[in-house]
Order: C-alpha cells, then sequence, then structure tokens
C-alpha cells in the first residue's frame, strides 16, 4: 500500500505543472537605459512607524526640529523588536516631526523626519569593516546598524533573517534575481552594472550565516545580467552557481524558487530557514555590500520608472524620503496622459492616492500608467467554475475552492484547503473571466483568521490571568489552614485538662487522605517544571513580550497550585500526627 | 488584487474569454448542427429553437423582477439564450408551446434560479427541462418525424404547423407522423431479429449527418478554446470503449452507431462542457465525462428510455462536487504548521 | 376551553402549525398516495379518524400511563385505532382500501399522530385534546386532498375520478375531465408530489410574507430587554 501511494505521488510530482501565468513583461520601455540619479530633492520625508498598530516595529526619533543632520546620521532609533533605525538620506536641517497626510485613517499627521536640504552633500558613515576579518555577529550587528530591510518589496529587517538563518544552520544563500513582475527591471540593472557589489554582499551574508553554498536565481529574459553575473562568479569564496529559470509569473515567489533551484518543498507556515536557505533580493545584497564595505547606511535605493505616462522611464537611484512626484517630473511625467499610479508591480501592487507620498525602502517601482496601458476592469461577475484558476495558482491551490469558502464566511474550510499557502501573487486574477478579486478576497480571509487568533490568544491570556488570581487565594487559604492547624496543635498540647473535661470539640473529621494529597502535590510540582520548560523555550526562541507574559502568569499558576498543595499536606500531616 | 488582466481589453471592456462572451460564442456554434436538423426534420426545428429561446429568456426575466435583481445585466450574459437554444435543439421538431414552456420552467426557474445565481445551478439547466418533458410527455416526446426535409410535410402546410405548434393534433395522426431513430433500433435490437427494417428510409444518414453537423460546431469551440478538452475526449471514449464492447457481447450497435446516433456528440461538446454544472479541477474533469459517457452506454443498452445522455449528465451532475474532493488535482495539503504572523 | 385557546388551536391545526406543510410530518403517505382525490381523501379521513380516536383515549389515560413508557403506549394505542380503522375500510370501501395498500397500515409510523398525542393530547384534558386532533387531521386531510386535486387534474387530466370508491355510486358522475389528452406524467410520480409540495410551501410562506407585511410591526414596549449583567442585555 505504501509503495502505491509513494508511485502515485511520483506520477503526481512529475505530471504536475509549475502554475504560474504568461502576461505581457512591458520590461522593453525601462530595461536597457541603465541607472539615471535625479537631482538631489529639497525637501525628504522619512516615514516612521509609531507603533499605534505594530508596537514591534515602533521607532523614536532622536533630533529635534531645526537640528543640522548630515546624511547617513541616525535620526531615529529602534523600539520594537522588528524594527529598524532610520538615517538622513540627505544633508540639512530637520524642519518637522510629523507629515500632513490626507489619506492617513485618524489625524492627518503621521510621524516622520522631515529634512530640508542645505545643498551641501555632507555625509557622515559608519567606519569601514573587514568583513573577512570580522565575526559574523560583527557583520549582522552592522547590518541593523545601517537599517537594511528586504528591498524585493517584503521589508522584513534583513539581520533577524540573517541572524535567524544562523541560528537555523542553514547550508545555502538563494539570490532572488528572476524579477518576474512585468514592467520591473532593477534588478536586472543592478546586476549588469553592479554584480560586483551584488556577489560581495552575497559572500557577506554567506559568511554571517555559515551558508556552504550560493545559488542565483534569473529569469532567461535577462541574459545580459546572467552573463555579468556568471563572469564573477569564480570570485566567490564559496562554491556557487547561476541557474537560468523560464520566464513565468510568479517564479520569484520565494516558496517557488527555493523549491525549482534547489528541490526543497515548504509546508504549509514554512519559512525557508526551517528548510536550511536563506533568500535574499540582490538591491538587498548590494546595500549589506555598501554598510558593511562602505559603512554607507540605508539612505537610497535604485527602482523602475515606468508607465507610458513617462517621457523618460528608466530605472533611477533616489534617495528615501523623495516624494513619488519629484521622481515622476524628473522623469517626464504628462498628467494629461496619466490615469493611476501604482506602487510596485502590476501583479501585486498598489494604486497610490497622493503624488506627495515618499518612497521607502520598499519601494522597488512606479508604474504611472495610462488608461489604456492599466485599464481598470469590467465589473465582477459571478464565478462560472471554468477552472482556469487551478493551473494558473503557483501555490497549487484551488482558488475557486478557496473563493467559494471565503464568500460564505467559511474561513476555517479555507485555511484547511491551504489558504495560507497562498502568496497573493495575483495571478488567478490575472486568468479570471469574470474579473474575480480573487488575491484581495484571500487576503481579507487571511486577516480575518488572524484577527480571530489575536483575538482568541488575547481571551486566553486574560483567563490566565483570572486563573492566577484563583491560585493565588486558594494557596493564601490553604497556608491559612496550615497556620490554624499548627496554632490548635500547639493550644491542645499546652491545654489537655481542659480539653478532656469539656469534651472532644474537635469531632475528628474523616481520616485526612495524606497519600492522595501528596499525589497531588507531585503532580503540582512536575506541573511547575513543565511550565518553567515552556517558559524558557520560549525565551531562546525569542517570542514576542505578550507570549513570554502570558507563559510567566501560567507558571505562577502551577507555582501558586504547588504551594498550595504543599500546605494541605502539611496540614494533613499535622492532623495525622494529632489522631 | 492584480491591476493587469487577461480578459480586459484597452478599454476596459471585456476581451473574447469572459463568460458572456462564451455564451455568445457557443450559442454561434451551434449553427452548424440546428442547420443540418433544420435540412433533414423540417422547418420544425427552427420553431423549437425560436420559442425555447424565448419561453427563457422570458421567465429568466420574471424570475429576476421576481427576485428583486438587476434584470438586464443578468439577461445579457447570455446564458438563459444558451439554455433555450440547446433545449430547442433537443426536442422532436415541432414541439408543442405548451411543452416548451413547461420545460422551459423547469430548465430556468427551477434548476437554475431556485439554486441562485449563475454559477451556482448543480444540474444543467437544459438537461432537466429535457428530462422533464421526457419523463412527464412520452409520447410527445417520442414524436420525432421521419426525415423529410426541409420542405417536408411539416413545412408545406402552414396551418398544420400552426396546430402542431399549439398542441392541437389529434392523437390518431402520431403514428403517422413519428418516426423511429436509430437508437430505438438499437433498443429493440434484442426483439427483432433485422432492427433496420423499423427506420424510415434515409434515417440512419440524416441522424449521422446531424451528428457531424454539431460535431463541427464542437471542433470550433475547441479551436478557440472555449471549452475544456478533457470533458468530450472523456466522454466519447469511454463511450466508444463500451459500445465496442456491446458489439462483441450482442453484436449490434457498435462504435460508429452509437458515437454518431443520438445525442452523443450534441452532448458531449454543448452539454457536458457546461462549465458550471460539470467538475472543475483537471483529473477530476476527465473521471466526470469518462462517467457520462459510461452511463450513457450503459442505459442505452440497459435502461427504458432509448437515448441517455440527458440522464447520465444529471446523474454525474449530482457526483460532481464529490469528484472534486475525491480527485484533486495536487497530491492531498501536508498538515499545516504554525501560522507565520509576519508575512516577508 | 375557552373561546380564544379554541381559536388558537384551531389556526394552529389547519395553518400555521399545519402537520404537512409545516411541522413537514407523515410525509411518506403524503407523498406516495396523493396522486388522486379520492386517495388522498381515503387516506386523510383515516388519519382523521385515527388521530381522534388515538388522542382521546391518551387523553383520557393521561394519568394511568407511567411516563417512562408513555411512547410505546401511544404508539399501542395507535396501534389498535388504525386497526379498527383498516378494518372498517376493508369492509365498507374495499377497492380504495386495496389501493392504499400498505399506506393503510403506516399510519401507525405516522409521526404527525405520535407527535400530537404526545406533545398536547396527553398533556390536556379531553376537550381540547380531541379539537386539537380534529384540527389536526382536517389540516392534514386538506392537504392530501389539495395536492392530490392539483396532481389529479395536471398529472392525468380529470379531478374527482374514481369517488365512488368512498363515497358510493352515485359519486360516479363527478369525474371532470380536462380538455386535452392526459397531463403531466411527472406529476403523478413521486418526484411531481415533491415538487408540488414544495411549491405548496413555498406558496403557504408567502402568502404568510404578504400578510405580514401588510401588517404594521409590533412597536417594542420598554423593558423588552432583560438586564442579566450590568455589562451586557439579553435580548
Amino acid at each position: 500500500m505504501a509503495v502505491l501511494e509513494r508511485l502515485w505521488r511520483s506520477l503526481a510530482a512529475r505530471a504536475r505543472p509549475t502554475g504560474g501565468v504568461m502576461p505581457p513583461t512591458r520590461k522593453s520601455q525601462t530595461r536597457d537605459l541603465g541607472i539615471h540619479t535625479p537631482p538631489l530633492p529639497a525637501r525628504v520625508t522619512l516615514l516612521l512607524e509609531d507603533g499605534r498598530d505594530q508596537p514591534w516595529r515602533e521607532v523614536q526619533p532622536i533630533v529635534r526640529p531645526g537640528q543640522y543632520v548630515r546624511a547617513g546620521e541616525p535620526v531615529a532609533r529602534a523600539v520594537g523588536h522588528l524594527a529598524l533605525p532610520v538615517h538622513a538620506s540627505i544633508s540639512g536641517h530637520v524642519s518637522a516631526l510629523c507629515m500632513h497626510d490626507e489619506s492617513a485613517p485618524d489625524g492627518q499627521h503621521r510621524p516622520a523626519v522631515v529634512i530640508d536640504a542645505d545643498g551641501a552633500s555632507q555625509h557622515q558613515w559608519l567606519p569601514a569593516l573587514d568583513w573577512q576579518a570580522a565575526l559574523p555577529d560583527e557583520i549582522i550587528q552592522r547590518i541593523a546598524d545601517a537599517g537594511i530591510a528586504g528591498m524585493g518589496g517584503g521589508g522584513f529587517p534583513a539581520h533577524l533573517k540573517i541572524r535567524a538563518a544562523r541560528q537555523a544552520s542553514i547550508d545555502t544563500l538563494v539570490v532572488n534575481a528572476a524579477e518576474c513582475e512585468p514592467y520591473l527591471s532593477v534588478d536586472d540593472q543592478t546586476l549588469r552594472r553592479y554584480a560586483d557589489r551584488v556577489l560581495s554582499g552575497a559572500a557577506m551574508v554567506a559568511r554571517a550565516t555559515g551558508a556552504a553554498a550560493i545559488v542565483i536565481g534569473i529569469e532567461d529574459d535577462k541574459p545580459e545580467a546572467a552573463s555579468a553575473v556568471r563572469d564573477r562568479l569564480g570570485e566567490l569564496p564559496c562554491p556557487a552557481r547561476l541557474e537560468v529559470i523560464p520566464t513565468r509569473y510568479p517564479s520569484g515567489g520565494e516558496r517557488q524558487l527555493i523549491e525549482r533551484l534547489l528541490g526543497r518543498r515548504l509546508s504549509t507556515g514554512q519559512l525557508p530557514v526551517d528548510a536550511g536557505v536563506l533568500c535574499h533580493n540582490p538591491g538587498t545584497l548590494a546595500a549589506i555590500h555598501d554598510a558593511v564595505a562602505l559603512g554607507k547606511p540605508m539612505i537610497e535605493r535604485t527602482l523602475t520608472l515606468a508607465g507610458r505616462a513617462l517621457d523618460r522611464p528608466g530605472n533611477v537611484s533616489a534617495r528615501l524620503g523623495t516624494t513619488i512626484e519629484h521622481l515622476l517630473i524628473d522623469a517626464g511625467l504628462d498628467r494629461a496622459r496619466l490615469s493611476r499610479v501604482i506602487e510596485g508591480g502590476p501583479m501585486m501592487g498598489q494604486a497610490i492616492s497622493s503624488l506627495s507620498q515618499p518612497i521607502t525602502q520598499t519601494t522597488n517601482g512606479l508604474i504611472a500608467a495610462t488608461e489604456t496601458e492599466l485599464p481598470p476592469p469590467p465589473r465582477a461577475r459571478p464565478c462560472i467554475r471554468c477552472g482556469d484558476c487551478q493551473p494558473a495558482c503557483p501555490a497549487g491551490l484551488a482558488p475557486q475552492q478557496l473563493w467559494w469558502h471565503a464568500q460564505a464566511g467559511e474561513d476555517q474550510k479555507a485555511e484547511a484547503n491551504g489558504l495560507f499557502d497562498c502568496i497573493e501573487c495575483g495571478a488567478c486574477d490575472y486568468v479570471c473571466p469574470s474579473h474575480l478579486p480573487l488575491a484581495s478576497g484571500f487576503g481579507e480571509a487571511k486577516q480575518r483568521l488572524r484577527t480571530a487568533r489575536a483575538e482568541s490568544a488575547r481571551a486566553d491570556q486574560a483567563r490566565h490571568r483570572f486563573e492566577a488570581r484563583q491560585a493565588r487565594e486558594q494557596r493564601e487559604a490553604a497556608e491559612r489552614e496550615a497556620r490554624r492547624q499548627a496554632r490548635r496543635q500547639a493550644a491542645a498540647r499546652r491545654g489537655q485538662q481542659r480539653d478532656a473535661t469539656s469534651g472532644s470539640k474537635e469531632t475528628s473529621a474523616a481520616a485526612p487522605d495524606v497519600r492522595g494529597l501528596r499525589i497531588a502535590q507531585a503532580a503540582a510540582k512536575a506541573a511547575a517544571r513543565k511550565a518553567e520548560k515552556a517558559l524558557e523555550r520560549a525565551a531562546q526562541q525569542q517570542e514576542s513580550a505578550d507570549v513570554l507574559a502570558d507563559l510567566e502568569t501560567q507558571l505562577s499558576i502551577a507555582r501558586e497550585h504547588l504551594a498550595a498543595a504543599d500546605a494541605r499536606l502539611k496540614t494533613a500531616r499535622q492532623e495525622e500526627t494529632r489522631s | 488584487m492584480s491591476h493587469l488582466h487577461r480578459h480586459t481589453n484597452a478599454d476596459g471592456t471585456d476581451r473574447g474569454h469572459d463568460s458572456a462572451t462564451l455564451m455568445r460564442r457557443v450559442t454561434l456554434a451551434c449553427l452548424p448542427g440546428l442547420l443540418a436538423q433544420s435540412w433533414f426534420f423540417g422547418l420544425g426545428v427552427v420553431t423549437n429553437v425560436i420559442t425555447a429561446a424565448a419561453c427563457c429568456l422570458l421567465i429568466e426575466a420574471m424570475m429576476l423582477a421576481a427576485r428583486r435583481r438587476p434584470v438586464s445585466p443578468t439577461i445579457a450574459d447570455g446564458s438563459a439564450l444558451l439554455t433555450g437554444v440547446l433545449l430547442g435543439a433537443a426536442l422532436p421538431a415541432g414541439t408543442s408551446l405548451w411543452l416548451i414552456l413547461i420545460g422551459s420552467l423547469a430548465a430556468v426557474a427551477v434548476a437554475k434560479h431556485l439554486y441562485g445565481v449563475l454559477g451556482q445551478n448543480l444540474f444543467n439547466p437544459a438537461m432537466v427541462g429535457y428530462a422533464l418533458l421526457l419523463v412527464s410527455f412520452p409520447t410527445q416526446m417520442s414524436l420525432w418525424p421521419a426525415p423529410s426535409g426541409l420542405f417536408g410535410p411539416d413545412a408545406v402546410e402552414p396551418s398544420t404547423w400552426l396546430a402542431r405548434w399549439l398542441g392541437q393534433h389529434p392523437p390518431a395522426a402520431l403514428d403517422a407522423l413519428s418516426g423511429a431513430t436509430p437508437l430505438d433500433a438499437f433498443r429493440h435490437r434484442n426483439a427483432d431479429a433485422d432492427a433496420a427494417l423499423l427506420l424510415a428510409p434515409g434515417a440512419m444518414e440524416a441522424w449521422q449527418s446531424v451528428a457531424l453537423a454539431w460535431l463541427g460546431g464542437g471542433l470550433y469551440l475547441l479551436h478557440r478554446r472555449l471549452i475544456d478538452w478533457r470533458l468530450p475526449l472523456s466522454m466519447l471514449v469511454s463511450m466508444a470503449l463500451l459500445a465496442w464492447l456491446f458489439e462483441l457481447l450482442s453484436a449490434s450497435g457498435g462504435v460508429g452507431f452509437h458515437l454518431l446516433g443520438g445525442a452523443a456528440i450534441f452532448g458531449a461538446f454543448f452539454i457536458v462542457t457546461d462549465p458550471v454544472s460539470a467538475a472543475s479541477g483537471r483529473r477530476a474533469r476527465l473521471v466526470y465525462g469518462a462517467g457520462i459517457g459510461a452511463l450513457t452506454m450503459i442505459i442505452r443498452a440497459y435502461g427504458g428510455y432509448p437515448d441517455a445522455v440527458a440522464f447520465a449528465v444529471l446523474l454525474m451532475n449530482l457526483a460532481a462536487p464529490l469528484l472534486d474532493q475525491l480527485v484533486p488535482d495536487r497530491p492531498p495539503r501536508q498538515p499545516a504548521a504554525m501560522v507565520s504572523s509576519d508575512d516577508d | 376551553m375557552t373561546h380564544s385557546d379554541a381559536r388558537d388551536i384551531a389556526i394552529k391545526g389547519l395553518w400555521s402549525n399545519n402537520p404537512a406543510l409545516v411541522q413537514l410530518l407523515g410525509l411518506c403517505p403524503l407523498l406516495a398516495v396523493t396522486g388522486s382525490v379520492v386517495n388522498g381523501l381515503g387516506l386523510g379521513l383515516a388519519t382523521l379518524g385515527v388521530m381522534l380516536g388515538a388522542s382521546a383515549s391518551a387523553s383520557v389515560l393521561r394519568h394511568q400511563v407511567r411516563p417512562e413508557v408513555r411512547l410505546p403506549a401511544f404508539v399501542l394505542i395507535i396501534a389498535a385505532f388504525v386497526t379498527c380503522v383498516e378494518l372498517a375500510m376493508a369492509a365498507l370501501a374495499y377497492e380504495l382500501y386495496q389501493v392504499l395498500g400498505i399506506f393503510l397500515p403506516l399510519i401507525v409510523t405516522n409521526c404527525a399522530i405520535l407527535a400530537r398525542v404526545e406533545a398536547f393530547a396527553s398533556r390536556q384534558p379531553l376537550a381540547p385534546a380531541l379539537f386539537d386532533a380534529l384540527m389536526n387531521g382536517l389540516g392534514f386531510a386538506l392537504v392530501l386532498v389539495l395536492i392530490g386535486a392539483i396532481r389529479e387534474l395536471l398529472g392525468q387530466g380529470t379531478l374527482f375520478a374514481g369517488m365512488e370508491l368512498l363515497l358510493g355510486d352515485p359519486a360516479s358522475d363527478w369525474t371532470l375531465y380536462l380538455p386535452g389528452d392526459g397531463g403531466m406524467l411527472f406529476l403523478v410520480l413521486p418526484p411531481g408530489a415533491f415538487l408540488v409540495t414544495g411549491l405548496l410551501i413555498a406558496a403557504k410562506n408567502a402568502i404568510d410574507d404578504a400578510v405580514k407585511r401588510r401588517r404594521p410591526a409590533p412597536t417594542k414596549t420598554p423593558g423588552d430587554e432583560r438586564r442579566v449583567r450590568v455589562t451586557g442585555v439579553v435580548r
């Protein structure tokens, strides 16, 4: 039976197509135009996360309005455990600590550091680091100090990923140069021009994590970038290979890329580090190289400006905090032709509401599209169960099933059918003949599930706190009883005649069950030890603060129970000796 | 939310492959088969189709109004029209108005609207209507006229035609009008020594030509990728297999006979391929089509009705959701671990 | 039993708690024998007779029967009355008895009777129990006759055909014939019964909705909400 199962699975694996779709790539607008540096803006706005919605990303400004800062100087420090320090991207005076933003949900001021340029290009880098001699932890610390986040659109702090990879002892570093989204050609240009910086950054990360091999994955529509990388592969200190994969969207999805390059399949909820792999974007690696070798913190990034509403599209290297408007105007924006601006790629990107928003570390592209270039889709019709979405899904899901479940509010069933494997790539949206907003529907369902889970965790924590209080009261009652018992014994010993005359006032209750209480006490001790171990393990895995607090509460409950059991046992023993 | 869509034109309108255009194109692909049927069996076919289409559209509009839903966008998606055309094509030529009305009621009001909007009907609406009529009016539904051509006895006298359309024909004339279909002959294969004698002259060729015309329409649908090739292929292959087997066992019928006689081709390309009532996974569709083919052959050989496509389709419609679960495209999912709270 | 109680029982038994259309009990005979009016009427009358007898007996004996064995006891009572009715029908309307076949003895298993006996008759004195049985039985019988009429009319093209089986020879010329040659065979078959029953239930619901819409909405009096804890309100 098991043999048949294995045979079936191998046949199915061979027959399993890779999913994905082939949208028009539209990269010819920008791919061969090099990287242009626009003039420095007059003002930059560096957005800060204030921690109201996401306290783990909170940063606090460390400058005051009016203060003069140089480019590269830190202006905000990380507070939350997933936060990154922010550095001034140009030199000048700090003019305000908030940004006026009409699209902000409550109030119109978002925390930010606004710097007015002074024209002089003063900068302040960190000292250069000899990475080949430095300890891996020093490299990781430098990456953290430079405030580098994943630049492929994810925005997760790079140093945390690298540290987790080091702890998991990964063996392979994957450079994700697939760049499968249409329009974007940032990675293409970066590799063509700066392959040395990218590969050097890869070597640094390999050293920091202990990875033994490097694999670079690139799509076959970037032959110049591929040959630029191939020429330099020998310079890497560890075995490295270049894999050219067929152009298909979304070949650059982390899980799909790892499966294609290394043949390792991640199950739901697993991270790449669990499979011994760390993935990084070429831009991130180039920034890591700059931070370590030059001491340059995260102050600028390369991004693609595309779309037919621009006269001079191309790739630019822009300072963080530059407004979108500044960049688009420099690229020759024709507002008459402009229909909308998409941040990111056309498949997963978001339409932005205001051109005065600044670019951030995660902005990898801006598409200034005309009406006919990216037309808004017609009204969604009912699903006709055509099944086209199933072969398109790169994660092997059945979007149709998930859609019906999500629409019916059966989020649990959607989860059981693999909702959390969905990478929201939008390939199913692309092929749907009824123009259903599938990917956003799945995102909403995931959000509902996460919120429900967070609420039930909070309810559990509240319950644990209540139980702790109850346990404490029980322990106090048991200890009071033990003390009373001891006093009674002492009084009985002192006045035995009085007891004899007045008769046995103390009616002997049933014989105390000492054995049962002893068992209960042993069980309580075991429970307390288990709670201690759980807390230790969680602290090692660096769980979030409220998880640790909850485990501490549970530990205190176990300890109170143990103390109460001790007291009761003591009382019973005293009664036993008395009778 | 993807901003690029395969099925959106530059001006924001639907491109060819969206659901409304799909219905329109499938309706157009019915033309060769309908023309052939009219050629051989008279204008009764035309009146069937027009009446059925009109009834279906009318009933759809009334149901939408009764359910307080917007009428014109839903009518415009062409599915009621297609149901009417398919129902009209399946009925014997010159069926009376009342029967068509009842059939359309069953197809549109019961099988489609009582189950929800488009996309939620469990059963194929045209087949529900046809099966209901077949069970309710067995005599009228076996009144297939002998192939007498486009200008045969039915069409020459308009008064006769009108009377038939209104359902007023004296019962005695029924026998004179009806001819046995090749499948009737197959059903009586064990009783009569030479079943071919029962057929009117030219009936076999007429039916085969009609089937080939429907095949033409079906091939057009395949070429334009408007239908999934797995459905007609699996149905016809399983039918062929069983037909060959039955020929071995009882020396009548045969692969060509069964595939070209009756509604096999029509069903394979126009009925089985309805995406809403069919299974949706690719592998499940192969099993679904094969099941329909097998059931059709079995009912034809051993069941109480000469042509069984409608019943086979309805039975497999019931099984379609289960097939999607039991025959998934990809291997079953691995158990979910802890959900990661921070997506990269 | 007051006048308003009686009115309540009557409305419930005939309409708002109709055994066939609302409680959906006794569907087996409902769907199987309602092919014509005479069948429906025959079975309806038989069920009515059994219901009256069983309810009366259960009500009279309600203090004697121990609660633990009440259900088997009621089934025994019902079976006794069904046997009587069956024998009576065999004696008085033999052809109809043959047509109804097994559905006469199956009245014992008709949940409508057992449910009324258990829920009402065994807890009420004789008069209300009898009246309730009468109303429920009439409600059931009326639905049987209605479905039988629809199915016979549209399915066979006749109405009141075969009434002489139940009501004697003078009833043989009550039969009406629709013009045309027969009706929809589908309605005479079981699926047609399901469809007609479903449409009747839909019609009843539609009538109820229309009546409710025409009546003004009842106003909520203050104090309708019970406060259970200071933090919540139970509605």
